[in-house]
């Protein structure tokens, strides 16, 4: 009856958020849920019959969507949460979304969930998860997390409480999450790519990371289009194209077609199905910049990276940098609310400079080229806009081609006036957020919950 | 030879020693010395950056101004001990007594006092090169904070749960005006002895506060080369404009 009462509360609450448009009814509807009943993401996910749990700094919501497209491609349902809600409310309001008042089951196969640092300690073990994957630790809002090492601490706490049958992967590569392996009694395995290694925080490739379950190989890397690489696994090797610029992904790609291994979905046809893959809301996506009524093959297009923490924000600077042209401007958002982390000292930690290696000569401070005329080929913006700007300006950038613009709508008018070439948007999570809204508004992009995920 | 002599006398150079830079660098810490490296490069000023680390020897005169960041608990115990058996406390504390300007942030800065009494275990040693002593709380005191001080206003972000105490004879670096600071309760925040300053102010501090980057490079060359620096005024609209914003913002 409680369980009833509570899925009914969820799913009226989802229908007035949608119905008066107040966002995308994907906390809300969890969140008062819960309070009425506390194990109801025990109660509704041991209706599905397997798992798949995924945590990690960065590439959550893209390892998550790969392994659903995955498991879709072959026929199966699925059900996720959805837009980066990873809290055990975001998990709670898809699962309302999916059943029926009497709480019964609406045959879905699979259940894909993403789970938040902290998160994952207090809701796996609700979820019972078949499949465990651990992406990479970085530093990333120490505000809300508290430090690296805390961080792996309570997770081997958390995997030491869990039955040995459970499937572990883990990232041979990052050597913070391969001390994860001492702290479960069951298997894991490890994924890693051979010849490049990420940036970021202690990448090593001591002895013991060699033995490789699932690895990366031969990398070849196609600026914006992606790449193109292989997987080998268990002595095959499978060719695959992943339509997502920036190695980063490629790690990603690479855990969700682990997992899809492990589910025992046919590889072969998973790497062929890519090909046909559309990126995650937000972490990396291309739209027209002009509206859909006047569209043309040259239409200028704009590119958006999230950026939320030093490590992926270097590998993000480290994926545009070089295919930005002469007539492309960068359109760089900085908020400080409690999703994006209070604290932004993290971007003294990012690599800024990355920007400035691949500028056009005439745009390099002090260059006797620089035209007589200031070209602004930089709009910086969102709520910490002027730490931005100083930021980029001790990373070599002349403060005299920024348009600082705390305003995001402002900003984006700004950066669209002259542009000749294409735009480049790197927010935070919530700037991206406010500017999917400002895109969707200007007829640009679909609101995001009307968004297929 | 008088060519080189003149060449000498023009081109100045510094020394930024990192101690522990690869274990004690949480959040932001390196924006600290992307600022001191700019600020002094900007003005014609050479700088070279030297990594102080476990194994490493330190001598006087090694660098010119001494920059120290925050660790986690592990890196910190490590770093304690380092500090001591290798010698590094003593130069550090006479260094720091002739006048060598040092910024210290978070766990660098509660190193720099007598010690740090954890929930268990042993109390790591400090260098006791400020007259405080810091105590491991249940409260952790998170946001940004704004002080006054002797620099102006500064503003930063703290994230610390360590508490830390200033003895009598201690000087704060300045005092709350929003925010927690050394403890939460006496409005006080930081330490400063001579031309070593600690504080709890990640953001990164000197970006946005550059009267005190420029502080403490001018200490630095004064010290170095044994005369009254003035240093060229730079164009700091962006900087202000970032800590008025920041400023009230928070306050």
């Amino acid at each position: 009856m409680r369980l009833a009462i509570a899925i009914l509360l969820g799913k009226l609450i989802a229908y007035f958020t949608r119905l008066f448009k107040i966002g995308g009814g994907s906390a809300a509807p969890g969140l008062y849920a819960l309070k009425v009943h506390p194990e109801l993401v025990t109660s509704l996910s041991r209706h599905i019959p397997k798992n798949v749990v995924i945590t990690g700094t960065n590439g959550k919501t893209t390892t998550a969507k790969i392994l659903a497209h995955f498991a879709t491609s072959t026929g199966l349902k699925v059900i996720r949460n959805h837009t980066g809600s990873n809290l055990e409310r975001g998990i709670a309001s898809a699962l309302i979304s999916c059943f029926n008042l009497k709480g019964c089951k609406l045959n879905y196969d699979l259940g894909v969930w993403e789970l938040d640092e902290a998160a994952f300690n207090t809701v796996a073990p609700k979820l019972k998860p078949d499949i465990i994957i651990f992406l990479n630790v970085f530093r990333d809002q120490l505000d809300r997390y508290g430090e690296i090492d805390t961080v792996v601490q309570k997770w081997c706490q958390t995997l030491k409480n869990l039955p040995a049958e459970t499937l572990v992967l883990i990232n041979g590569d990052d050597a913070n999450i391969a001390k994860l392996a001492n702290c479960f009694k069951g298997k894991v395995q490890k994924f890693g790519a051979k010849d490049f290694k990420i940036a970021g925080e202690s990448i090593t490739r001591a002895k013991e990371q060699e033995n490789l379950d699932f690895e990366a190989k031969n990398i070849v890397l196609n600026g914006l289009d992606g790449s193109k690489f292989e997987i080998t696994a268990n002595k095959k090797s499978y060719p695959l194209n992943l339509p997502l610029p920036g190695l980063y992904h490629i790690y990603d790609a690479l855990a969700a077609f682990a997992g899809g291994c492990l589910l025992n979905l046919p590889i072969q046809q998973l790497a062929e199905t890519l090909k046909d893959y559309s990126p995650a809301f937000g972490r990396v996506e291309k739209f027209s910049l002009n509206p859909t009524s006047h569209r043309t093959p040259t239409s200028e297009v704009g590119y958006i990276f999230l950026i939320k923490n030093p490590a992926g924000a270097t590998q993000v600077f480290e994926t545009v940098a070089p295919n930005i042209k002469l007539d492309d401007r960068l359109f760089l958002a900085l908020n400080d609310n409690l999703a994006d982390g209070t604290d932004i000292s993290w971007i003294w930690d990012a690599k800024f400079e990355k920007l400035t290696s691949n500028r056009h000569p005439e745009l390099i401070s002090g260059s006797k080229k620089m035209p007589k005329q200031v070209r602004h080929d930089m709009i910086v913006s969102g709520t910490r806009a002027h730490d931005l700007a100083l930021r980029l300006k001790y990373a070599g950038i002349d403060p005299k081609t920024i348009i600082l613009e705390p305003n995001l709508q402002k900003a984006f008018k700004e950066a669209r006036i002259g542009l000749k070439g294409h735009l480049f948007i790197l927010p935070t999570y919530t700037a991206m957020l406010e500017l999917q809204s400002i895109l969707a508004k200007s007829g640009l992009k679909k609101q995001y919950w009307e968004e297929g995920n | 030879m008088l060519y080189s002599i003149n060449n000498e006398q023009l081109t100045m150079k510094l020394i930024i020693g990192y101690l522990y830079g690869d274990l004690m660098n949480i959040y932001g810490d390196s924006g600290n010395i992307i600022a001191l490296k700019k600020r002094a490069e900007w003005r014609g000023i050479e700088v070279e950056i030297r990594n102080i680390s476990i194994k490493d020897k330190l001598e006087k005169g090694d660098a010119d101004i001494f920059f120290f960041g925050g660790g986690q608990d592990q890196a910190q115990e490590l770093v304690s001990g380092d500090l001591i058996s290798s010698g590094k406390e003593k130069i550090i504390k006479s260094e720091a007594e002739r006048g060598v300007p040092l910024l210290a942030i978070c766990g660098g800065y509660q190193l720099l006092g007598e010690y740090y009494q954890p929930h268990n275990g042993p109390k790591l040693l400090g260098i006791s090169l400020f007259p405080a002593y810091t105590l491991a709380s249940f409260d952790r005191m998170i946001g940004n904070l704004v002080i006054d001080s002797m620099f102006g206003p500064l503003v930063g972000f703290e994230n610390h749960s360590g508490k830390t105490y200033l003895k009598k004879e201690a000087t704060p670096l300045g005092m709350v005006k929003k925010g927690f600071g050394n403890n939460g309760i006496s409005k006080a925040e930081g330490c400063i002895y001579k031309n070593a300053v600690g504080c709890y102010m990640h953001g990164s501090l000197l970006p946005k506060n550059p009267k005190l980057a420029d502080w403490l490079l001018q200490k630095a060359l004064e010290l170095k080369y044994g005369k009254k620096i003035e240093l060229k005024p730079l164009d700091d609209s962006l900087e202000f404009q970032a800590h008025n914003t920041a400023v009230k913002r928070f306050s």
